[in-house]
This record gives C-alpha cells, sequence and structure tokens, in this order.
C-alpha cells in the first residue's frame, strides 16, 4: 500500500485514533495467541474491538488489514486467515444470525524461513505438541480426511499413546493433547448417527485443511513412505 | 515507514517464543544472523535493538534486559508496557493463582534484610485469604463473604503446581538454598510494581534491591547489589557507603575459572504487566546460582547499553 496512513481520513478518525486501535487489534491477538496456545481467533473479536466504540462500517476490515501489515513488518508474523469450513453443530446457530462473512479466523505464523525459524526461535518445549500434532493430521488426512475415534486410537496406540494414558512422560494427559488439536483447528469433532448407535469422527478442520499445511503434510509423508502419496492408505 | 528485517524479526520473535534468554544466548543470535560480533560491533547490536524498539513502542511493547538478582546475569526479554483490557488476557494462570504469585512476590519484597527470597515452606503457608482483604481493603466484617470460593479450596497440592509452573514460566525461580526467589521475568516485568511497593533501590544502579548488601551501620538504608558491590570494588578497590561514609567489608566471592566480567547495564524502564509468552525448561532440582561462565573469543567485555528511553507509564 502506497500511503496507508492516509486511508482513515474517509473513515473520520484521527490518525492517533487509527494508531490505537491498530494496536489494540494487535495486542489483543499478541495475549489470546498466547493464552489459548495457538487456537484461533475469530474475526469477529476482532471486529468487536472496533465497533465497541467507532460505528463506521467498513472500519473494522481497514483496521484488521492495518494490523496485518503491522504485524508482518514490526514481528514478522502472518497473519493468516483461515476459513471455517463447516461449522460445528454447536455454532451454527449463532452463526446464521451474523452475516456469512464472519466465519474467518485468524492465526499468527511466522514468515521466517524453516531453517532460521528452527534454529532460533522454536522452544524445544513445545516441539512435542507439533510432533504430536503431525501425526495426528497425518493420521486422519491418509484416512481420506475422516475417521471414526475408535480408528484413531488404535493406530495412536500403535505408537504407545492410550486414550486412558494420563501420565505419558512426554504429552501427560493423551486425551487431553488430543482435545487440544480440537481447540486449535486442526481437527473437529462429528457425531454421526446410525442404526448401531453414535460414533464419533475426528475430521480436518480449517487449520489442517490450509493449503500450506495440507500440501507440506503431504510431503513429509510421502518421504516418509517413500511412495506417491495417493497410494498409500492404511489398514 | 521503517521496516525491519527478518534478522530484526528473529530477535523478537525468539524472545517471544522462548521468553527471556540470557545475554549470551542473545547475543550468539545476533551474531549467526548478522554475522557480526556483538562484542565488537556494539553500535550495530545497539542500533538493532532501538530499531526494534521503535517498532515496538507502536504496540506498547519494549525490547529490554535486567539482571538476575542472584547471580548478576543479564537477560533479555520483550516486555508489555500498559496494562490494558488485552494484556489481561496474557496469561494462562487463574485468579487463584494469580493471587499466590502476588502473595510471594509481596513477601519477598517486603524482606527487610534484602535476601530476596522466602522459604518453601513460608509460600506453601500463604494463604489467599489474605491476599482478598488486602487488595480490595474489604472492610467486611465476616471475612469469608468476600472471598473467592477459589481462594478458599486452594490446596496445597494445587499450591505447589502453581509453584511449580511459575518456576518453569521464570517467574520465580528456587534460589540455592531451596528456597523461592523471583525469576528474571519478574524483574523484567515488574520493575514497576517494585518501586510501587517500596522497595528500596540500590545504590549504584537505581534498580530494585531485592536481593542485596545492606550497610553494615546501623539505621543506615543503603543497599547494593552484590554484582554493583564487585564493580566498584574492582574499579576502586574499597567500598565506602555513599550515604553514611562507613567503610563496608567486601569479600570477593570465591574465585571462579573466567568470570564475566560485565560492564554496568542499564536496564530499561519498567512496566508492570507482563507479556509473558512459552518458557525454558528449568527442572525442579536445584538450580546452581554461581555460574562459571566460559570465557570465549568475544563477548567477555560485552556492555549492554542503553537502548531506547521511552517515558516511563506509572501505573
Amino acid at each position: 500500500m502506497e500511503n496507508p496512513g492516509e486511508g482513515f481520513s474517509q473513515f473520520d478518525i484521527s490518525k492517533e485514533e487509527k494508531d490505537k486501535l491498530v494496536a489494540e487489534v494487535i495486542r489483543y491477538i499478541l495475549f489470546k495467541t498466547h493464552q489459548s496456545s495457538g487456537c484461533p481467533i475469530k474475526r469477529e473479536e476482532l471486529s468487536q474491538l472496533v465497533t465497541k466504540n467507532y460505528r463506521h462500517r467498513l472500519l473494522p476490515a481497514y483496521i484488521i488489514n492495518q494490523a496485518k501489515e503491522k504485524l508482518s513488518s514490526t514481528f514478522g508474523y502472518e497473519l493468516r486467515e483461515l476459513q471455517r469450513s463447516r461449522p460445528s453443530s454447536a455454532n451454527q446457530s449463532r452463526l446464521s444470525q451474523q452475516s456469512g462473512i464472519d466465519a474467518k479466523s485468524y492465526v499468527i505464523i511466522s514468515q521466517l524461513p524453516a531453517e532460521v525459524y528452527k534454529k532460533y526461535v522454536e522452544d524445544v518445549n513445545t516441539s512435542h505438541m507439533t510432533g504430536f500434532t503431525f501425526v495426528v493430521v497425518s493420521i486422519v488426512q491418509l484416512a481420506g480426511g475422516k475417521i471414526a475415534e475408535d480408528n484413531l486410537w488404535h493406530h495412536l496406540k500403535r505408537m504407545g499413546l492410550h486414550e486412558s494414558d494420563g501420565n505419558h512422560p512426554v504429552l501427560g494427559n493423551v486425551k487431553q493433547a488430543l482435545e487440544m488439536l480440537v481447540q486449535q483447528r486442526y481437527l473437529q469433532k462429528d457425531k454421526v448417527s446410525s442404526p448401531e448407535g453414535s460414533t464419533l469422527f475426528y475430521e480436518l478442520a480449517e487449520r489442517a485443511l490450509e493449503g500450506t499445511v495440507s500440501g507440506r503434510i503431504k510431503q513429509y509423508i510421502t518421504q516418509i513412505v517413500k511412495k506417491d502419496s495417493a497410494t498409500v492408505d492404511i489398514s | 515507514m521503517a521496516v525491519l528485517s527478518w534478522k530484526h524479526h528473529t530477535l523478537i520473535q525468539s524472545l517471544l517464543e522462548r521468553g527471556p534468554l540470557t545475554e549470551k544466548e542473545f547475543h550468539s543470535i545476533f551474531t549467526a544472523i548478522t554475522g557480526q560480533n556483538s562484542g565488537t560491533h556494539q553500535g550495530k547490536f545497539n542500533d538493532y535493538l532501538l530499531k526494534i524498539n521503535r517498532e515496538l513502542s507502536y504496540v506498547q511493547l519494549d525490547l529490554r534486559a535486567c539482571r538476575d538478582p542472584y547471580d548478576g546475569e543479564v537477560y533479555y526479554g520483550v516486555v508489555n508496557n500498559v496494562s490494558d483490557e488485552q494484556s489481561k488476557f496474557g496469561t494462562k494462570y487463574s485468579v487463584p493463582q494469580i493471587a499466590f504469585f502476588k502473595a510471594i512476590v509481596e513477601a519477598i519484597a517486603q524482606d527487610v534484610t534484602a535476601e530476596g527470597c522466602i522459604c518453601n515452606m513460608d509460600v506453601l503457608n500463604i494463604r489467599l485469604e489474605n491476599q482478598v482483604l488486602n487488595s480490595s481493603g474489604s472492610q467486611s466484617q465476616d471475612g469469608s463473604l468476600g472471598i473467592p470460593a477459589a481462594f478458599r479450596n486452594f490446596t496445597m497440592s494445587q499450591k505447589e503446581r502453581t509453584l511449580d509452573q511459575l518456576v518453569k514460566d521464570k517467574w520465580l525461580c528456587y534460589t540455592e538454598d531451596d528456597n523461592i526467589g523471583v525469576g528474571v521475568r519478574s524483574v523484567l516485568d515488574l520493575r514497576g510494581w517494585f518501586n510501587n511497593a517500596g522497595v528500596p533501590s540500590c545504590e549504584v544502579c537505581n534498580e530494585a534491591g531485592l536481593k542485596a548488601k545492606l550497610c553494615p551501620s546501623e539505621g543506615c538504608t543503603v543497599r547494593i547489589h552484590q554484582y554493583c558491590l564487585k564493580k566498584i570494588f574492582s574499579q576502586k578497590g574499597v567500598i565506602v557507603c555513599p550515604s553514611c561514609d562507613t567503610q563496608w567489608e567486601y569479600q570477593p566471592p570465591k574465585a571462579e575459572p573466567v568470570e564475566l566480567e560485565d560492564e554496568e547495564t542499564e536496564p530499561m524502564q519498567s512496566q508492570p504487566s507482563s507479556r509473558p509468552a512459552q518458557s525454558q525448561s528449568s527442572l525442579r532440582s536445584k538450580r546452581k546460582r554461581q555460574r562459571v561462565s566460559q570465557n570465549d573469543d568475544s563477548n567477555t567485555q560485552a556492555d549492554t547499553k542503553r537502548v531506547t528511553r521511552s517515558s516511563a507509564h506509572l501505573r
């Protein structure tokens, strides 16, 4: 953007007010991300920070864009937008009351090259979660994007991860670790009713479906399996 | 609009993701990504920090340094300057846990012997009810009314777990004799709070003298950090109280193979509340506070100069 500083004049707010709003949005994103350990932030929450005090319809979008730029230029974080593919049933009624565009959510992702990130930035104390995330998402992906709960645990058991294990030396409570993935929107849960009763399915959610993530996972799986990813299936 | 490069971003993100880093670690990141030794290219390092802080000030954050009160080691961290609605989200700790932490820090701050720590047993015996009464200035006759159930039911094991987590996150630390002291994050973030709480400052560096040596003469309130004493001693060979002129007894610490002789660090201004990021692990076992630092080719005379001066926000 050539003159980002001037766009705010159309909204009838001063530069200071604009700066203050952008700063608030950025701070909200940073603090919330820390508190929730990386769960996506709904666009609606960010808009509210603006609409709380300002009525101009287009202002929230403008402020969020400015915040996006600042996050990138100051911190090297990309504010990545996730499209909520299928809202879980719990949210369905709420969402229908708002305009459809607010189904977006955001996560911040480092824009540093992978080697730099790994060498200087990565917190080794959380790598176990990253590894776990990768493994679980890969399993679900190989199962076609959706897998029954029992089936998932069957595979995890083969790696020594048990549903009932509350004291795994690395992951602690394994079931909770899996729940974390749902909260972080890598997975979503879906109860499917059938004549035999209802089964819980885990499906890939927006964070795992997002282009770069799913592409890279396929790449890694291919490397591990050393076959064409399309022909691999799990028994 | 000044734009920071990926090198600046790496420095910022490393602190945000990993929590406070020692000077050595931070400098080594700088050296690795810029190819320039921060010891010999002091100016370049400071330039980087200045530039970073100029951008960070937009969001009321600050990249600053501080000294660990127990071993004088310098740490860098990104600190939040303003306590507002957004920063209230910036913690994973629950309300009773925060009250517990506050009680511990208060107890340490109020220690008149300036030992800068309290013993484990005292910590576990802390009663959160007192926190409520103190902070809200509650005048309710029936004490139990004002106190949330969570405070009353804060069990011993919850205290232990919270304590462990606080140490892991560097808000507190275990000192040599298995006592509890303030951690690096607290030193970075709570400077303003310590000042407001009336903790006397060190005469030399003007930082809170939580763990410091007191003037031997009775009635003199001067206190000076051990590492500040060392510096004066090495410059003047003798320590004289700036206020009452008494000569202080000074014993250099036992000889360590090679000492990292840090020049005076000017930690920046303070602010309360923090932006806690992920932490580095510290095991529950005792940490030896005497650090025998290796001498490496470069950083021995590393000066960490003042990088920025932002106007102090009063809490």
